[in-house]
């Protein structure tokens, strides 16, 4: 598979060395310096979704490999792989053998980290310990705090920051005189707005538009990503407010089954809309303490849709005699 | 077709010598015949499917005298029983046979102004005939004049055993086989009560016995979590309340998502925010267990889902109430099957893009934009795969025109 011949924008307009890597100058240059030298330890890269983390560690695997460097690479996702021990059967197949070239080691980069638990983690540490002398690992966290301090002091840690306004400017500037593609500087605004920094959803975004109309205005963006989103929560929350619980906690199960939402991202927006409910200002106050700690007991059980529904309850009360 | 006579008719007991493992009564009220009119009225009392009807009708039967058969569930209101009751005490029999009133299933009749009661104690007084009152409940309130009337003879359940020969003698008539442990099922789960027991054979007879047997294993089971449900939601928690679940041969899970179902249609307000929290913290101890596998926070999850869920009100409906079967396990399968397509046109694209699954659903919005036709070759999409992102791509782009 010829990536450069995609026609998926996220692939065709990946960064494919250090130079065009956009908003993360401090990890760059430190991370190119590392792979000069031919000898990297192991790398924790931490940051948001979509600022470069992955495609960093493909740049670096190029560039130590060159040519050879499917074969000295092995990507795996720690939250698509099923627990810790196949985790630990793929890298041992994968290590078992040394590496290609002139490079003593291989690379295995591992996604999404921090969704491995603390036990697992333990295992995964022992694991690099192992394979230290034919492996070297880049882990991939969105948030290093996650990942056990075992783990963190035998890793170089790299943050990648939010990609800021000009970063998206820079990149998206350089795609539509690519694919032909008349963006303003509205357009720039809008995607800087709905991306939230991620610059996967930027590209989606912007292909997602493309595919429409090639003069992309902020109003097609707005619209797209409007439509985007899950069917609107607000529903949900004003028929719990009127009293009417039984049709909010349909409701909310459509909405969570019909896009496959999960109940993390629904509690997410709960707590976004609770400022613009018609109720007064002491109320949202209780309500947000009340969908934190939903949100903290979503952490701790099991059943997602359960907590949502004890939060709606709490709604039902709170809206009784003030909503309607 | 052949109309064909359900057991329990065609094996009605035809004399009192028929009727199994109630000697004791009929000997009281074989007793109670003889010292008429001294008592007027005898009440059969006991539960559902012991015979009392049965011996009534056998003993008119064998004292060759006429019944007259009394349906207080049908005759509820004054009109009738004046009508039907009175006639019948004035009238000479025409054979100069005796006569017999039996007035079956009293549970039935009101003690209002407009129902019978008043009425049926009267007749008590002026009957020229004995009476014969079957009810199963005898010592409710609404019946404690009619007690002090008549003779009372309870009416116990009958044993196991006892059921048990039964079904094995209609069988040999019927010349037809159960295995034994088939017959043991269906005198267990009876409970002493024949007609429970001769309509299960009934059953067993035109399912086949294997059915049959699934059959009741899942009804046995639905009718354990109907109680449990009844238990704490409509009645007041005492002492056994934290074993109201033992009986159900359910798992804690799933009958966490049997409450979860039936909370909203049984309390309101204060009490429906209380039990979604109880329900809501025995979720938390749960997601503990597995994490920890601390298995002695099950223990706090069983409180909250009874002791929890019972105490969220003090104010219980007893008014009868039908519980649902959880109905969300069924609708996020559903909605799986539907989301099926998604879900492996993004496991292909999570490939190809160097993401996770979990991320690749997140950006699944995009994909029938992104992924045109090259992509779909390049990501080796099926013809059903290809023809759900079309589907997608005009539905989303219709919905934006508007």
């Amino acid at each position: 598979m010829d990536i450069n011949a995609s026609t998926i924008w996220t692939e065709k307009y990946r960064p494919r060395n250090f130079e065009e890597v956009v908003g993360q100058d401090e990890v760059v240059k430190k991370v190119q310096n590392l792979t000069k030298s031919l000898n990297i330890p192991h790398l924790l890269f931490a940051g948001p979704a979509g600022t470069g983390k992955s495609t960093l560690a493909l740049i670096v695997v190029k560039e130590l490999f060159g040519a050879d460097w499917k074969e000295n690479y092995l990507d795996l996702n720690a939250s698509d792989e099923r627990g810790i021990d196949v985790v630990r059967q793929k890298v041992k197949d994968f290590a078992r053998t040394k590496a290609f070239g002139n490079v003593p080691f291989k690379i295995i980069f591992l996604d999404e980290a921090d969704a491995l638990t603390r036990e697992a983690q333990q295992a995964l540490r022992r694991t690099m310990e192992n394979f230290t002398s034919t492996c070297r690992f880049i882990l991939s966290v969105n948030y290093s705090s996650k990942i056990i301090d075992p783990i963190q002091s035998r890793c170089a840690i790299f943050r990648f920051k939010l990609l800021e306004k000009k970063d998206i400017e820079r990149r998206v500037r350089f795609i539509a005189q690519e694919e032909r593609l008349q963006v303003t500087e509205q357009t720039i605004t809008a995607l800087y707005e709905a991306s939230e920094g991620d610059f996967r959803r930027v590209i989606n975004l912007l292909q997602s538009c493309a595919s429409i109309s090639p003069s992309i205005t902020s109003d097609l963006i707005n619209t797209l990503i409007a439509s985007a989103k899950p069917a609107d929560i607000k529903i949900v929350l004003e028929y719990a407010l009127s009293g009417d619980f039984l049709k909010a906690k349909e409701k909310l199960l459509d909405v969570m089954l019909k896009d496959s939402v999960a109940g993390t991202d629904i509690i997410k927006s709960i707590q976004k809309e609770i400022w613009n409910l018609p109720i007064d200002n002491e109320l949202k106050v209780r309500l947000t303490e009340k969908t934190g700690e939903i949100e903290f007991r979503m952490v701790e059980g099991s059943d997602e849709f359960i907590q949502l529904e004890a939060l709606l309850a709490s709604f039902v009360l709170a809206g009784r005699g003030i909503v309607r | 077709m052949k109309m064909a006579l359900s057991l329990i008719e065609k094996y009605r007991a035809k004399s009192l010598k028929d009727i199994k493992g109630q000697d004791l009564v009929i000997k009281e009220v074989e007793a109670f015949f003889k010292l008429f009119p001294k008592r007027k009225a005898l009440i059969l009392a006991g539960p559902v499917g012991t015979g009392k009807t049965s011996i009534a009708i056998a003993l008119a039967k064998d004292y060759k005298m006429e019944l007259f058969e009394l349906n207080a569930s049908d005759l509820r209101n004054r009109l009738k029983l004046d009508e039907i009751l009175k006639p019948a005490i004035g009238q000479q029999s025409l054979f100069n046979k005796g006569k017999v009133i039996l007035m079956d299933e009293a549970d039935g009749i009101t003690s209002t102004e407009y129902g019978g009661l008043p009425e049926l104690i009267a007749l008590i007084d002026k009957t020229s005939f004995p009476i014969i009152i079957t009810a199963n409940d005898i010592w409710q309130q609404k019946f404690s004049l009619l007690r002090k009337k008549c003779q009372i003879v309870n009416v116990r359940e009958l044993k196991e055993s006892v059921v048990f020969d039964i079904l094995s003698k209609v069988l040999e008539k019927e010349k037809k086989k159960i295995r034994a442990e088939t017959r043991e099922l269906i005198a267990r789960k009876a409970r002493g009560d024949v007609r429970a027991a001769l309509n299960d054979l009934q059953t067993a007879l035109s399912l086949g016995e294997e059915e049959f047997i699934a059959d009741i294993a899942e009804r046995e089971k639905q009718e354990s979590i109907f109680n449990a449900m009844k238990k704490v939601f409509q009645e007041a928690p005492d002492e056994k309340i934290l074993n109201v679940y033992d009986n159900t041969q359910m798992e804690i899970d799933e009958i966490m998502l049997w409450v979860e179902e039936n909370i909203p249609f049984v309390y309101h307000g204060k009490a429906l925010f209380k039990a979604q929290e109880a329900l809501s913290k025995a979720d938390l101890f749960r997601g503990r267990i597995y994490r920890q596998q601390y298995w002695r926070f099950l223990v706090y999850q069983n409180f909250f889902l009874a002791a929890g869920i019972s105490s969220a009100t003090e104010l219980k409906n007893s008014q009868f109430t039908k519980y649902s079967k959880p109905s969300r396990v069924l609708k996020i399968w559903l909605a799986n099957q539907k989301n099926a397509k998604k879900r492996s046109i993004a496991v292909k694209y999570a490939a190809f893009t160097h993401m996770s699954k979990k991320k690749a659903m997140k950006e699944s919005f995009f994909l029938p934009f992104i992924i045109d036709r090259k992509a779909q070759k390049l990501l080796d999409l099926t013809d059903e795969e290809k023809k759900y992102l079309k589907e997608k791509k005009k539905e989303i782009i219709e919905k934006i025109r508007v």
